[in-house]
């Protein structure tokens, strides 16, 4: 039997950063995944990621994958591809298919980085060909080049929702609406405006009644929920969509912690059954560890450091790292940790509602409900400033971790969080700095939520992921921030980048006097 | 169309050559080395099977390979999970009614 | 382990056939009767309606199965004794199980 002295089941974000922090501690590592590529779901998630520069934010999933790859090429890691675990025991040995055989392996230290499945959600007709999972619609569209439909019906608004939904938007597919049987959008204000502004609108507090179609697919039938969560009579409304889309959650998947016998929990915080684990992610049974979704559902940020943690923690378990250099080690991976998980999304805030900002701004209700600030929102924000004449306007209006605004600008206009740091707090905009309006902050904001407004010359410069790129003279509409026209635009520049990373700016010409209300272009047709 | 052209963020996507295979005797084309449940997808065809109690249609659910909507019998084989199974020049796809192929 | 307590007898309810393991074809008024039956865990449905046991192996309606249970038995669906864990955890086929030999492998 072959033996190593690390196996990673799972070859996402976790599972190779953990493989990674092990193999440059000298131990022998493998890692086993059921797919055909490795990376889990990073090659899918083509949005800029949220948090600091030490979370690798602003940079897409996709690129953060292709990192990872390389780091893990670079320190010597094995990685079997369509090699589906199907066993793990407490002795630390697994049984793995591959091919047309069953391999047994064992290990002195187990890391189980094997992620979360989707949950769904049973209406009538559920089983006709075009309801399909969010990850569906992502493996698609975004590792095939295939689009999932035509005009989609997505049933879900927390983070999968709301990306997906753009996703689809970036991949050509019309957006029929976004449902929620919550009564506020379960995901980042941000990832809604950026769909709302499109035109999509929200229904929260909806749930679908039915799908319908004979052998496929061609309509949806929402209703409105009462407080019982039963349809009131009379609110339900057709869609012909020939897609329904499901992002109701993820849960950990965790079948194999369970089989080893580590002592496992229910808890919602965590979004399902999990393993126990300490502060090093390692499980009650003595060298196996989990990390990632698999022990608690967060952002793959999160899952990354996680991942580093417990191959750190079995590095240690195996003696290739003294107690001493682990803890100082952990110590700066917890850091970044906690920076990651303040805020109103935090997995701590879970179930909890919130009413104001930890500034003690109020929370714009709009955007909860109907995925856009209202105009009569908007001045209450520190990032939207009454001066007059170019400057950001920077409309982020929830406590989430992300700050590479702040880096961006080289004229040091925008802050957030101050001198301690906390980079769920709001971004402040100070004009006394002298913003040159390079749209630097418009093309990193990864929640596409800056924009540069001139009322003066009746321009606004906007973030611009799609296809066809419009051109200088360009004519068309204005949409507000609830994808409803505003006014006529014509395009006076469109600028693109390097450094931009694909979020192309637009500037566009408005009437002044629509300046602070027109922040999409769309193109006569 | 189905298949996107060019993607503001990914651009053109690398795809294998253009190949043959039939989906019930009739004759497609997909991109050899792409999953054959978009090969199919792209050719317009959502159905893959027709359950064994119900006799129902099911089509692509998850496209990861855990739910197994999408098996069919390919090249012979019954509960082939045609979003994980790449396609290959020449491939006999057909539609899988309850465990096999039509009786 | 949930006390056994009788639930009084099944009452059809109007969306009784919704599917809810689909890969066995198991509807939603099946498992609502087996609960009624005194079937209260989630392994005791999988043995007798193969709900969860089909080729997915419960990937799909696990999480459904369960908060079904919760709300016949009513209670929280954390407090359903959860589902027994069992290798393979993915599909094999016999012949493959069957050859387990330890041969040359990369």
């Amino acid at each position: 039997m072959k033996r190593y002295d690390l196996i990673v089941v799972g070859a996402g974000p976790a599972g190779l950063s953990a493989a990674i922090e092990a193999a440059r501690l000298g131990l022998r590592v493998v890692v086993y995944d059921e797919n055909a590529r490795p990376g889990g779901q990073l090659f899918k998630q083509i949005h800029k990621f949220f948090g600091s520069r030490e979370h690798k934010a602003k940079i897409r999933g996709i690129k953060i994958g292709e990192e990872l790859l390389q780091e893990a090429t670079d320190a010597g890691v094995e990685i079997m591809l369509n090699a589906a675990v199907t066993g793990l025991f407490a002795e630390k040995e697994i049984t793995a298919r591959v091919n047309e055989r069953i391999l047994h392996r064992k290990a002195d230290a187990i890391i189980l980085a094997t992620g979360a499945s989707e949950n769904m959600v049973n209406f009538p007709n559920w089983t006709l060909p075009g309801v399909i999972g969010a990850g569906a619609a992502q493996t698609m569209m975004n590792l095939h080049g295939v689009k999932p439909g035509e005009r989609i019906l997505m049933l879900g608004s927390g983070n999968v929702g709301l990306v997906v939904s753009y996703q689809l938007l970036q991949a050509g597919c019309a957006v029929a609406a976004v449902v929620d049987a919550l009564p506020r959008i379960g995901g980042y204000g941000v990832h809604a405006a950026k769909v709302a502004r499109c035109g999509v609108p929200f229904y929260t507090a909806h749930t679908i009644v039915r799908a319908e179609g004979g052998d496929r697919v061609t309509g949806a039938v929402i209703g409105e929920l009462d407080k019982d969560w039963r349809i009131i009579s009379g609110t339900e409304k057709h869609f012909a969509v020939d897609t329904i889309c499901l992002a109701v959650g993820l849960s950990p998947m965790s079948q194999l912690c369970a089989l080893a016998g580590c002592a496992m929990e229910d808890d919602p915080a965590k979004a399902g059954y999990v393993p126990v684990v300490d502060k090093y992610g390692e499980t009650s049974v003595a060298g196996i560890f989990a990390a990632g979704d698999v022990s608690g559902i967060e952002e793959a940020s999160s899952a990354m450091i996680e991942g580093r943690i417990a191959g750190l923690a079995a590095a240690h378990r195996l003696g290739f790292l003294d107690k001493g250099d682990l803890d100082a080690r952990i110590a700066v991976q917890e850091k970044a940790l906690a920076g990651l998980r303040q805020g109103m999304f935090a997995p701590g805030s879970r179930g909890k509602t919130f009413t104001r900002t930890d500034e003690g701004y109020p929370l714009s209700q709009n955007l909860l409900r109907k995925g856009y600030l209202d105009a009569a929102e908007i001045s209450a924000y520190p990032g939207i400033t009454p001066d007059k004449g170019l400057r950001p306007v920077i409309e982020c209006a929830q406590n989430i971790p992300c700050n590479p605004c702040q880096d961006a600008c080289p004229k040091h206009c925008i802050t957030v969080g101050g001198t301690d740091g906390n980079i769920t707090a709001l971004p402040v905009f100070d004009a006394q700095k002298g913003c040159t309006g390079c749209g630097l902050c418009v093309a990193s904001c990864s929640g596409q939520a800056i924009f540069l407004v001139d009322e003066d010359a009746g321009e606004v410069t906007l973030p611009y992921e799609f296809l066809p790129l419009p051109q200088k003279g360009d004519r068309g509409r204005a949409l507000g921030r609830d994808g409803q026209e505003v006014c006529a635009a014509e395009i006076t520049a469109v600028k693109t980048a390097g450094v931009f990373d694909k979020t192309n700016l637009l500037t566009m010409r408005v009437p002044p006097q629509y300046a602070m209300a027109a922040r999409f272009f769309q193109r006569e047709s | 169309m189905t298949r996107i052209k060019e993607h503001p963020i990914l651009g053109v996507y690398p795809k294998g050559e253009l190949v043959e295979f039939t989906f019930d005797g009739q004759t497609l084309r997909g991109f050899a080395g792409e999953p054959v449940a978009m090969a199919l997808r792209s050719a317009g065809v959502l159905i893959h099977r027709y359950t064994s109690k119900l006799r129902r249609p099911r089509g692509i659910f998850c496209a990861i390979g855990r739910c197994t909507d999408c098996v069919m019998v390919v090249d012979g084989r019954p509960n082939i999970r045609t979003c994980v199974t790449p396609l290959a020049a020449g491939m006999n796809v057909r539609t899988q009614y309850g465990v096999g192929e039509e009786k | 382990m949930l006390e056994r307590k009788d639930l009084g007898g099944y009452i059809a309810a109007p969306d009784d056939d919704l599917i809810v393991c689909r890969c066995e074809e198991i509807t939603k008024g099946e498992i609502r009767h087996a609960i009624h039956d005194g079937l209260f865990t989630l392994a005791e449905i999988r043995r007798f309606l193969r709900a969860g046991m089909g080729l997915c192996q419960g990937q799909t309606c696990g999480r459904l199965v369960k908060a079904l249970l919760a709300r016949e038995l009513g209670v929280a669906p954390a407090a359903v004794e959860p589902a027994t864990a069992r290798s393979p955890v993915r599909p094999v086929e016999m012949r493959v199980l069957a050859d387990n030999q330890e041969r040359d492998d990369g």
